[in-house]
């Protein structure tokens, strides 16, 4: 047996030929042959015949080798395996024929196959990590989960030991240790002497960053540092774009290795899934800033109507939070929304319109204006509170309505109240004149056909009965122009007032040419008034001076215009008192006795209610014995600066 | 039935129906008056006088305010009717604002006086109404009654 003449010479040959390995051992375990192959496969002493298997090979105690050896030989029956040589460092397929006199085993390396076989499943493995991860990340959970799903996935796709993601900070251009996973303590941040060059080269390049062994690399200093822990290689990836950098995902590994191109491109496509994601939630965070900053109420709606956004203020009109609100559907919150609602109506418009659709709505006592604006997915919609506005509106409908309505029924009373004093002065022109003609004519026909009858004290009476019938037929004659001053439509036109005045003093000196009245009119006087009606004005101020000024020595009357616009009448005839100046513009207030100057008492009353009735204003100065000046303005009056 | 010229005088008042008859008498004016209270009667009258070729007024003064028919309706009457229409007819008025009626009126009545409550005045309008209308006018032809007259 120690020769290995357990084989024949020949058969030996063949052996040594084969490109199998091939050994042989006896009943007790004992190497009886082992060809070139082997030899070389396993790294065997020349020594090895007649040495227990296992103490050739220490390394294959426990394992898949020894187990199905030993079954083998027990069921004596043939066995076939593939397993992983820690002698060789190979793969081996193995085939092992039992026999009573030992055991026959041919081998060949399949490492090849085997590791292609690997780098298949690997590859599967990660493209489904790829996908499941994806689909995390378009299913909207927390940023947070997202990135530790990255980082063990990183980890147990390459195996690393040590994973950090590092977060750009952007206003400083700096970077932080976001999350890391399996340090004991501390991370790279602490440990490095040069600040993380080997971080901010991949982000601030855009590109992976990998060192299979960090001890001979000269591009970093920082890579000494990990060195220095124990890390010995690293893939650093950064996330986001070299103009939009977020961050870096980093693997660390303990001992040197090369780490594949389709790993580098694994964690290139978390990364890039990441930095999608961040941004996505970058820019809904930035969206609900704003809709949450403006305080009008804001809900988006996908094409079912269901909520796919709603701010704060929106849900606070149903007593919602806005996160219980998501995904439900509208109608759910209120009738508006059943099909036949109007907000239904008007959401389907806008969807199927695909345009902008605004209409108010009456909810719970408020009134909300609501914008729809139609967008691919669904319509936003923009709510404004108008209560305020619309209770305002309604109120001043419901005002203008009422004053409509009294200003109606005044004018319905003031035309019959017009109507009235009509026909009340109608009356009075007629009927109390008539009875005045007949005690003037009666009286007349006494004093002629009864002449001789009468002493002088009766017809002196009948002459006092007469005047008292003129006095009286006068009055009513005043009343009836004051009423009628009343009613009068006004029509303005631009007047020449000294002319006008000019004319009235005609008509005084013609009335009395015995009287001697030094009369000033200032030329240019101007201002917009009814004819008749400032006629009327200018003869009664002028009258009443004219009438005033009977005893004065030098009778003077004064008409003209104060730089302040005010048209003046002025005289220097018997004045007033002012203690009575309130009683001056009163229907039937004298402040002189009817005997000293005759006088109706109802001229400065009508004077007053003409200049009222053009919108002007009349006042009186004067003292007893000193003269009287009536101030008064009319539209039109042309004022000196 | 007269067939002297008579003036036909509507007036309610009696006191004005008096103090007229005194101007006509002060203006010597003779001629007879017949005298209607109100402007039904005077409508009653004017109609059935050309219904029954009764003479007409040579001259007809008219108050403006009459119970029943007014002073105007009863000039409208007057022009209405072809038989009546160019009597002169004069119109009493109490009041000045009824100058603003009249004047609408101007072109159907051939002259109006108003009653002042001086009787002088009232006589001298009366005087110059009178001297116009009875001695200078001469009547216009008697269009409706001529038939009648003979």
């Amino acid at each position: 047996m120690a020769d290995g003449s357990v084989l024949r010479p020949d058969l030996s040959l063949v052996l040594e030929r084969i490109t199998d390995g091939f050994f042989a051992l006896d009943a007790e375990w004992r190497f009886a042959y082992m060809n070139a192959e082997a030899r070389k496969l396993l790294h065997a002493r020349e020594d090895f015949l007649g040495v227990f298997w296992l103490d050739a090979f220490p390394k294959a105690r426990g394992r898949l080798f020894e187990r199905e050896y030993r079954r083998a030989m027990r069921d004596q029956r043939p066995v076939q395996f593939v397993e992983y040589s820690q002698t060789a460092n190979r793969w081996f397929e193995v085939k092992a024929y039992p026999s009573p006199d030992g055991l026959s085993v041919y081998f060949r390396d399949v490492t090849a196959r085997i590791e292609a076989q690997q780098e298949v499943e690997r590859t599967a493995r990660r493209q489904q990590a790829l996908i499941d991860f994806g689909r995390a990340a378009l299913s909207g959970g927390s940023y947070e989960s997202l990135v530790t799903d990255a980082m063990e996935l990183v980890r147990d796709v390459l195996d690393a030991n040590v994973i950090e993601l590092y977060e750009y900070v952007r206003p400083s251009g700096t970077f932080r240790v976001r999350q890391a996973l399996g340090w004991e303590r501390g991370s790279a941040l602490d440990l490095a002497d040069a600040p993380l060059e080997h971080v901010r080269r991949a982000i601030e390049n855009g590109e992976p960053f990998v060192s299979s062994d960090v001890r001979i690399e000269a591009r970093a200093r920082s890579l000494a540092a990990l060195a220095k822990v124990g890390i010995l290689s690293c893939v650093c990836v950064p996330i986001g774009s070299v103009r939009d950098p977020l961050g870096a995902l980093v693997a660390y590994h303990p001992k040197p290795r090369t780490v594949s191109a389709v790993d580098v491109r694994f964690v290139e496509a978390l990364a890039q899934t990441l930095a999608e994601s961040a941004r996505a939630l970058e820019s809904n965070r930035r969206m609900a800033q704003v809709l949450e900053s403006i305080r009008d109420a804001f809900v988006a709606v996908d094409r079912e109507l269901r909520v796919t956004y709603v701010n704060a203020r929106m849900a606070s009109f149903w007593s919602e939070s806005p996160l219980d609100m998501i995904g439900r559907p509208l109608a759910h919150f209120t009738d508006q929304f059943a099909d036949d609602g109007i907000s239904h109506r008007h959401f389907r418009e806008a969807l199927e319109g695909d345009r902008a659709v605004t209409f108010e709505l009456n909810f719970t006592e408020r009134w909300l204006e609501v914008r729809l604006y139609p967008f691919s997915d669904g319509v936003a919609a923009y709510v404004r509170d108008i209560t305020r506005r619309k209770t305002e509106q309604q109120r001043i409908v419901a005002l203008n309505l009422d004053l409509e309505r009294r200003v109606a029924e005044r004018t319905k009373q003031l035309e019959l109240a017009n109507k009235e004093l009509e026909s009340f002065s109608y009356s009075v022109s007629h009927d109390l004149r008539a009875p005045l003609r007949a005690i003037d004519g009666f009286s007349q026909a006494l004093v002629e056909d009864y002449r001789e009858r009468l002493d002088d004290q009766g017809r002196n009476y009948l002459e006092r009965v007469r005047k008292a019938a003129q006095r009286m037929a006068d009055l009513i004659d005043a009343l009836l122009g004051l009423s009628k001053v009343a009613r009068a439509h006004i029509s303005m036109q631009p007047l020449d007032l000294s002319a006008i005045a000019a004319d009235v003093a005609g008509d005084l000196r013609d009335g009395e040419p015995e009287r001697e009245v030094e009369i000033e009119i200032e030329a240019g006087l101007e201002a917009h008034g009814e004819s008749g009606l400032i006629h009327a004005v200018f003869a009664n101020l002028m009258g009443n001076a004219w009438k005033f000024t009977r005893k004065s020595p030098h009778p003077l009357i004064r008409v003209g215009r104060l730089p302040s616009g005010e048209f003046f009448v002025a005289d220097n005839g018997a004045g007033f008192d002012m203690a009575y100046s309130n009683k001056l513009f009163g229907a039937f207030q004298r402040l002189h006795a009817a005997d000293e100057y005759e006088g109706t008492g109802i001229g400065l009353a009508t004077v007053a209610r003409i200049v009222h009735r053009h919108g002007g204003a009349i006042r009186a100065d004067g003292a007893p014995g000193a003269g009287a000046t009536f101030y008064f303005t009319l539209p039109g009056s042309r004022t000196e600066e | 039935m007269s067939t002297k010229p008579y003036i036909l005088l509507v007036e309610d008042n009696p006191d004005d129906v008096e103090l007229t008859r005194r101007a006509f008498a002060k203006n010597h004016i003779a001629n007879e008056v017949m005298v209607l209270n109100d402007g039904a009667q005077a409508v009653e009258f004017l109609s059935g006088a050309v219904r029954e070729g009764r003479a007409l007024p040579q001259v007809i003064l008219l108050d403006l305010k009459l119970p029943k028919v007014s002073g105007l309706e009863v000039l409208e009457h007057i022009r209405a009717d072809r038989a009546t229409c160019l009597i002169p007819t004069v119109i009493l008025t109490s009041s000045k604002q009824d100058e603003d009626l009249l004047a609408g009126y101007r072109l159907g009545v051939n002259s109006y006086v108003r009653k002042p409550v001086d009787f002088n005045e009232f006589v001298e309008a009366v005087r110059q109404v009178g001297l116009y209308w009875l001695v200078l006018n001469e009547a216009p032809p008697a269009a409706g009654t001529g038939g009648v007259m003979s």
